[in-house]
């Protein structure tokens, strides 16, 4: 987890999310519904999202994973960056779950149209509705990722 | 209301080299009463001699933005650093009697008072500073948190005065500046709290760790009074992790050693439930007692009649709106940790209302509410749910049973199946026109529920007033109609149900804003200019407590116009409505929206075209949010779930039953902050919701045809 290694003795059918929560008390990855619906509790494998809630920590086990936690010691990941120069949070609850979303996105869609930001995006919820400035904090982001890049 | 500086303003003599104020916030919430003469502070200033300035507010944080907005209010008068602002979360006490959060109020009522309070620290700093210098106070200034002496160019930081400034009396008129000077206020300021929340660092109920917690998961009955027939208590005790199952009023509770041993041990506990009696609560049969309802002459709350000279009606139509129960759903679940030991109790909580917690929780346990300390966390999402205090009190009587502090964490259904839910109505409104086809009469009847949540309790006296309460945006008509009778019936509710964003409007403007528009249908009237023409006349008009200005909301009105293209064709399969609404005659907000509507009938709105008038703006970024996410709430309350009961039971328990709006469905917004006359602020939480709904629903005739006088709007009705 975020670059450690823990040897944990938990039940095998405990979700990732409460092994992350409860027994590491990484409090950043957030419990929203338990049933993979609302993207609160995304971590990162691989750079890949994962939901957290739906992965057993039988499975989970000799995997690496990333929480909010360990995105960047000082808020400097581009997504960071780009959700406080879009002030997107409202509440900021589902945040981090967003931001991990958002950074699966980027992985995968390194140059996202608007259509599948769309798409990726709303398998997570929130309330406050901050979708639009989270559309413009993710294009930021990419911007600030390629320009990195080139 | 601020009666007098002297009562809301009060320094306290501290140990030590720190200057205190306090402030009297006045009231919390509508119908909530401060008494008379008795200083009840809310917010606290403290200057310490390490040059922070400590800022301890009684105002939750659930994504408003109030930690910020708030410090700004106290830094432009203080003339204080930005940065050196500390706040700190207040807990109930003797030193705040009278803190919450709801109505949209926290803005509003405390722009007298913190800018007063800056104002006077800021005096008194400079006095100070003054006396030590020998100089003449009129050659000091305050500027970034230190006093300067301008001709010499000496400086004092505040900290280094604050034990001189705290012997001074409080000046009684302590200079505002002119809003001309604002340096903070008004600036597009970013959260207080943003670093914190990007990092998953900042701190909600559900994240409170403390040593030797345990974990709880609670079962409820599934209808009011539900009665356990059986249940497997030794499977329960024997899941790995689980300590102990304990009976408490509310239900049975599993306590555990981690989150998971609670949930799996209340799967196996398997607890059944007797069979709820044939006349247990079924939402269809209630929508039929409020229809029936809203035909009866109810409780009238405004009757105006028509002058004289005025056209009989010759002719009139009317409609029924039907309005559905809502959750509301916020992403963190109800949760709480408590702490009960022997005649005392500490509380971690998500709380809208920590005095009403802590009485309630106190009356609970038995002791004295000095004895019960709570802690107000941030909150993933409020919306009014945590108005209501009923998770606190079930962790309350779990840790003492458990012996042992304990978190409880509601699961997703049991926040959805247990909310204290936005309450159906049904609306049936009427317009009399004369001979020329002029509407001359309108006539709004609600049919509703009172709250049955405390400590929301309004006062015992049932006037006229009293019923006004309960029917923001019927009453409140803005509209000059020669003849104007609203009313209310209340209808007995047997389901938990209080306020949830925006409280009582959503229902009415919805049903007002939509017959608005078949008015203007029927006289072949274009929408957006049979509202502007209505609302000529007089130019302010007197509802109950409420002036309306109605200058402000054409103003507004003429801004969507103007902005959206309004009157140029759309493309074919699209529509476009618009809708309005004066909140309390504070906040004055048109939407014009666009939408589009599929072969399968379903609406998708492109685009959103909103203007605001909140008075004084104090953080324009504040502003945007609360109108997107009011936008983007009430899209999902016009086109995703709603709430029905069979059995007594809320039939909804995920986002996947109850949806809520994604980023699919959000459109373009685009938000206009319409200077105001207003000197002063007002609420932005609440009033961006009610106008949006019934600008989608107009926008849905003008593209279909199809009047929508039932919510959500669902395919089958616009494939009819």
């Amino acid at each position: 987890m975020n670059g450690s290694r823990h040897v944990l003795d938990v039940d095998g059918d405990m979700p990732l999310v409460w092994v992350i929560r409860d027994a590491l008390s990484l409090t950043g990855t957030k419990f929203g519904c338990g049933v993979g619906v609302c993207g609160a509790c995304t971590v990162l494998e691989n750079g890949k999202a994962i939901r957290s809630c739906q992965v057993p920590a039988h499975d989970a086990a000799g995997r690496s994973f990333l929480t909010i936690e360990g995105l960047s010691p000082d808020v400097s990941h581009p997504c960071q960056r780009a959700w406080l120069a879009e002030d997107v949070a409202q509440c900021g609850f589902c945040q981090p779950g967003m931001i991990m979303t958002a950074c699966g996105l980027l992985h995968d869609h390194p140059e996202p149209t608007d259509e599948v930001i769309d798409t990726v995006m709303s398998d997570s919820v929130c309330r406050c509705g901050t979708y639009p400035r989270m559309r413009k904090a993710i294009r930021r982001a990419a911007e600030e990722m390629r320009m990195k890049k080139t | 209301m601020i009666t007098s500086r002297r009562r809301f303003l009060k320094t306290t003599a501290l140990s030590g080299a720190s200057l205190l104020i306090g402030i009297d916030g006045t009231r919390l919430l509508h119908g909530a009463q401060t008494a008379a003469g008795q200083f009840k502070p809310n917010i606290w200033i403290r200057i310490d001699p390490d040059e922070s300035v400590i800022l301890t507010i009684g105002r939750s944080e659930m994504g408003q933005g109030v930690r910020t907005s708030l410090a700004m209010l106290l830094a432009e008068e203080l003339e204080a650093d930005w940065r050196r602002i500390k706040l700190v979360q207040a807990s109930p006490g003797p030193d705040f009697e009278d803190i919450g959060t709801g109505g949209s109020d926290s803005i509003r009522s405390s722009w007298g008072s913190l800018r007063q309070a800056g104002a006077a620290a800021r005096e008194m700093l400079a006095t100070a500073a003054a006396a030590r210098w020998q100089v003449d106070r009129a050659t000091c200034t305050a500027a970034n948190s230190f006093i300067i002496h301008t001709p010499s160019g000496r400086r004092f930081g505040y900290g280094t005065l604050a034990g001189d400034a705290a012997k001074l009396p409080l000046p009684k008129n302590p200079p505002l500046k002119n809003a001309s000077d604002y340096k903070i206020i008004g600036q597009r300021i970013p959260r207080i709290d943003g670093r914190d929340i990007v990092s998953g660092k900042a701190r909600y109920g559900i994240d409170i760790r403390i040593p030797g917690m345990a974990y709880a998961s609670l079962e409820r009955p599934p209808w009011i009074g539900a009665k356990p027939k059986r249940m497997q208590e030794e499977k329960a005790r024997a899941v790995r992790g689980v300590r102990a199952v304990v009976k408490i009023s509310k239900g049975i509770a599993v306590v555990a050693d981690t989150t998971w041993a609670a949930i799996k041990g209340r799967t196996v506990l398997a607890v059944e439930w007797n069979d709820p009696p044939p006349d247990a609560f079924n939402s269809g049969a209630h929508a039929k007692r409020l229809e029936s309802a809203s035909r009866e002459r109810g409780v009238v709350t405004r009757q105006e009649k028509a002058p004289p000279g005025t056209g009989a009606v010759a002719q009139t139509i009317d409609a029924t709106y039907v309005y559905p129960f809502y959750a509301h759903a916020p992403v963190e679940t109800m949760n709480c940790v408590a702490d009960v030991q022997e005649n005392r109790c500490t509380i971690w909580a998500p709380t809208q209302a920590p005095n009403g917690l802590q009485k309630q929780v106190a009356q609970l346990l038995g002791i004295a509410p000095a004895n019960v300390q709570v802690n107000v966390t941030l909150i993933g999402g409020g919306f009014g749910r945590r108005l209501a205090v009923d998770y606190a009190l079930e962790a309350a009587e779990i840790s003492r049973a458990a012996k042992a502090p304990v978190q409880l964490l509601w699961s997703r259904p049991d926040d959805m199946k247990h909310g204290h839910f936005q309450a159906a109505s049904v609306h049936y409104l009427s317009a009399g026109f004369d001979a020329k086809g002029a509407p001359v009469a309108w006539k709004h009847t609600k049919a509703g529920s009172f709250h049955n949540i405390s400590p929301l309790q309004p006062n015992e006296v049932h006037d006229v007033a009293w019923y006004q309460d309960w029917s923001w945006g019927v009453y409140d008509v803005p509209y000059a109609i020669p003849a104007i009778e609203t009313a209310y019936v209340a209808v007995d509710l047997p389901v938990l149900h209080g306020p949830w964003r925006s409280v009582f409007a959503p229902s009415s403007v919805f049903a007002r804003e939509g017959f608005v528009d078949e008015i203007a249908q029927r006289c072949g009237a274009d929408p957006l200019a049979f509202r502007l023409d209505l609302l000529k006349g007089a130019d302010t008009v007197k509802a109950g407590p409420v002036t309306i200005d109605r200058r402000r909301l054409r103003r507004v009105l003429e801004v969507v116009r103007d902005k959206s293209g309004w009157g140029k064709p759309v493309s074919k399969g699209r529509g476009r409505g618009v809708a309005c609404n004066a909140y309390f005659g504070h906040t004055y907000i048109a939407y014009v929206a666009d939408i589009a509507v599929d072969h399968d009938g379903n609406v998708r709105v492109a685009r959103v075209i909103a203007a605001v008038d909140c008075g004084r703006v104090i953080n324009p970024i504040g502003v945007e949010q609360q109108m997107e996410g009011g936008i983007i709430w009430g899209i999902s309350s016009a086109l995703k779930g709603e709430i029905t009961f069979r059995n007594g039971a809320a039939q909804q328990g995920t986002y996947a039953d109850f949806e809520v709006a994604r980023m699919r469905d959000t459109p373009a917004i685009e938000v206009h902050i319409v200077n105001s006359d207003a000197p002063e602020p007002f609420g932005m939480g609440e009033p961006p919701v009610p106008p949006i709904v019934p600008a989608i629903v107009n926008a849905v005739f003008a593209a279909t045809g199809k009047r929508v006088r039932k919510l959500p709007i669902r395919p089958a009705l616009l494939l009819s």
